[in-house]
């Protein structure tokens, strides 16, 4: 250590300016318990002016709460109110003590700098791993997409994408409303025919939605979402779909539902309807008498369904451009979209199927399909059963249509219901008496549907969750599973598959 | 406030105290103090003294310094990082040894990139069994009130 004393003169007064310049040092000096009685050296220098002493004050004293005031301490780096750092030292003096205050900003700076460097490389190389396991991902994805997407194209997907809620949410609740009405109609002729014209014209709306919204998924689509299919359910569900078109033109409408031979195949249920019912609503435009049929088989590798007309038929110099998207004339006298083709095309390969026409003008139509669906693992192929279920059944939707739909439907099945429109109090019922089912909106406001799921399943709750979304992206699918849900549906609600989920859930 | 750097303290504090967040990442040198009172059910509310100190994987001398004259540590990790998680736990266990009436609360951050979180639930169910836990975001406030309110109604008197 130097001796300072033993120094010139003139080399003691520089030292000294030197060090005052740098470490701006300031005393404040308190008697017993905080009574401000001195204050040497530049106090403003660390914000600390008259208008504003109590408040500082306020703050250096809350730096020592729980700390000792007659023993020395040193707070290195203490960020003041006004920015700047300090070394605070605390010296005690018989009962009274000071604070004595250095400026630390240029070390501070240093030190920042240096550590900003080193903490952002040690963040960047966890973000960089993870990203190279996501690029990795999606690479296979993005190079059949490279040469087709154009931004315009990602623009109009995206907002093809965002449109699907505002399209889904509606079409689910007007079904819905549509199906109570039936059932309370039942004795009243006039009033069944409206409902049927009603329905007519909710399907052609939903079909065209879905084909606009599926159009807009561009040509990769999304990820397959295979599961086992109910092949009389499908077909059921078809004919209830088609039966009021087919009615309005005095057209026969068969279809003829698959053996059910176990176990039954795994596809992508939503894209193997779309394309059903494209087919056969596009048969009834193009048929102005006899028949329209549906006929599914399913030989255990192989799901064979094929639709047929009688109706205006397509001469053989058309037949490959009715597949194009907005193609006219394909079908003489065709109007409409022309998407539903050009759609069924695109579904069918992305299901890694084929499609043959047979036709010829004026002898009708006959589409046969063809989809590999590997047979399902026997031990998940155990059918759900058909009686009434037990158990309790949270539902939460900030939408009351369709969250009033929801609870009907599982009271259909035998469910006792509560519904709530918001995620927390959702939670806190279930964690106070977990529930045997919980259906969750993935867009709740607040706590999202996902985060709801993971904090429930980090408080140990298990009950099994059913996540729907308007969303039908495979990300959206994800970050439901990944979160903590069991299963995912996509709206429009799908009664008829939203029952048999339930079932296996509870099964 | 202990955790790794980046896993959000400063970020915690900032919107606790001023209701603010911005995703620029500024690290944190020293320490810098805030207080905020919080009201108790039934109590006397209690003012809150916040430490948020420079973040470190593992305790030194440095920081233990900082530790000195703590009544509760809001242990916080990156739900996105795993490790994160390891580095909080290993700081309780070694403020333990400085601190062993000090209250302890687990804040998961980052609850808003929920579909990027490493941390899986039942982790945090088992930790439930051994301090309160939060999930929380800083971007969002979700969870950040009950944290604090959590060591608020822990503290004594
Ligand atoms: N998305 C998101 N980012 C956050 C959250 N909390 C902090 N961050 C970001 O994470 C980085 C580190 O935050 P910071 O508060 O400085 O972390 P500290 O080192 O623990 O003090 C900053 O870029 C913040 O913007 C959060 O809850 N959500
Ligand atoms: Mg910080």
């Amino acid at each position: 250590m130097i001796d300072l004393p033993a120094l010139p003169l003139s080399v003691r007064r520089r030292l000294r300016e030197l060090l005052l310049e740098q470490a701006h040092p300031l005393v404040l000096s308190f008697a017993g318990q905080w009574e401000l009685c001195g204050v040497h050296g530049d106090a403003a220098w660390y914000g600390i002016d008259a208008g504003s002493a109590a408040e500082r004050l306020d703050a250096l004293r809350d730096l020592f709460v729980g700390l000792e005031l007659d023993q020395q301490q040193v707070l290195p780096f203490v960020e003041l109110a006004n920015g700047r750092s300090v070394h605070l030292h605390l010296i005690p003096d018989a009962g009274d003590f000071h604070l004595l205050l250095l400026d630390a900003e240029s070390a501070r700076t240093a030190q920042r700098e240096q550590q900003q460097l080193a903490n952002e490389a040690v963040l960047a190389g966890h973000a960089k791993g993870k990203a190279i396991d996501a690029l990795k991902h999606i690479r296979n994805e993005l190079e059949r997409q490279r040469s087709q997407l154009a931004e315009a194209d990602a623009l109009k997907g995206a907002l093809i994408a965002t449109l699907s809620h505002e399209f889904r949410t509606p079409l689910t609740a007007a079904f819905g409303r549509v199906r109570l009405l039936e059932q309370s109609a039942a004795a009243d002729p006039a009033l069944q025919r409206e409902l049927l014209a009603l329905r007519r014209s909710l399907v052609h709306l939903q079909v065209l939605a879905e084909n606009l919204l599926e159009y807009g998924r561009g040509e990769a689509g999304g990820l397959l979402n295979p599961g086992a299919v109910d092949l009389e359910a499908l077909a059921a569900d078809c004919r209830a779909m088609i039966e009021p078109l087919a009615m309005a033109k005095g057209l026969d409408l068969r279809v003829l539902p698959a053996a059910a031979a176990a176990p039954p195949p795994q596809l992508d249920e939503l894209r193997l309807r779309q394309i059903l019912v494209n087919l056969l609503s596009n048969a009834v435009r193009y048929t102005a008498q006899g028949e329209v049929s549906l006929a599914l088989r399913w030989d255990g590798r192989e799901l064979e369904a094929e639709v047929a007309d009688t109706g205006i038929g397509i001469a053989p110099e058309f037949q490959a451009r009715i597949f194009q998207p907005f193609n006219a004339g394909g079908q003489s006298g065709s109007r409409g979209a022309g998407l539903g083709l050009s759609i069924v095309r695109r579904l069918v390969e992305q299901m890694h199927g084929t499609l043959a026409l047979d036709s010829a003008p004026g002898r009708g139509s006959r589409f046969t399909l063809r989809l590999p669906g590997a047979a399902a693992a026997s031990a998940s192929a155990s059918a759900p059963g058909q009686g009434r279920l037990h158990g309790r059944a949270y539902v939460v939707d900030d939408d009351p249509d369709i969250a009033q739909l929801l609870e009907l439907a599982l009271v259909d099945l035998g469910l006792q219901v509560r519904c709530f429109d918001a995620a927390p109090v959702a939670i806190e019922a279930a964690l106070a008496a977990p529930p045997d089912l919980l259906v969750l909106d993935m867009r709740l406001p607040g706590l999202s549907g996902p985060e709801a799921v993971y904090a429930l399943r980090s408080r140990g709750c298990r009950s099994p969750v059913l996540m729907l979304s308007a969303h039908a992206t495979a990300a959206a699918r994800e970050s439901a599973l990944h979160a903590g849900a069991d299963r995912y549906l996509t709206k429009p609600v799908d009664f008829a598959q939203f029952a048999r989920v339930v079932r296996e859930m509870l099964g | 406030m202990l955790g790794d750097f980046g896993v959000g303290k400063t970020s915690l504090v900032a919107r606790f105290v001023r209701s603010t967040f911005s995703d620029k990442y500024l690290t944190t040198v020293g320490v810098k103090v805030d207080s905020k009172e919080v009201a108790r059910a039934e109590r006397e509310p209690v003012k809150l003294v916040l430490w948020d100190i420079a973040g470190r994987n593992a305790l030194d001398t440095v920081s233990a310094n900082y530790l000195r004259g703590a009544a509760a540590l809001l242990l916080v990790a990156d739900g996105t990082r795993e490790a994160s998680l390891a580095a909080a736990l290993d700081l309780l266990m070694q403020s333990r040894a400085l601190l062993p009436d000090a209250l302890a609360v687990l804040a998961v951050n980052k609850f808003d990139l929920l579909e990027r979180w490493e941390v899986g639930a039942p982790t945090l169910a088992q930790l439930r069994r051994l301090l309160p836990v939060f999930e929380t975001s800083a971007a969002t406030g979700t969870g950040v009130e009950p944290a604090f309110a959590a060591i608020a109604a822990g503290l004594a008197p």
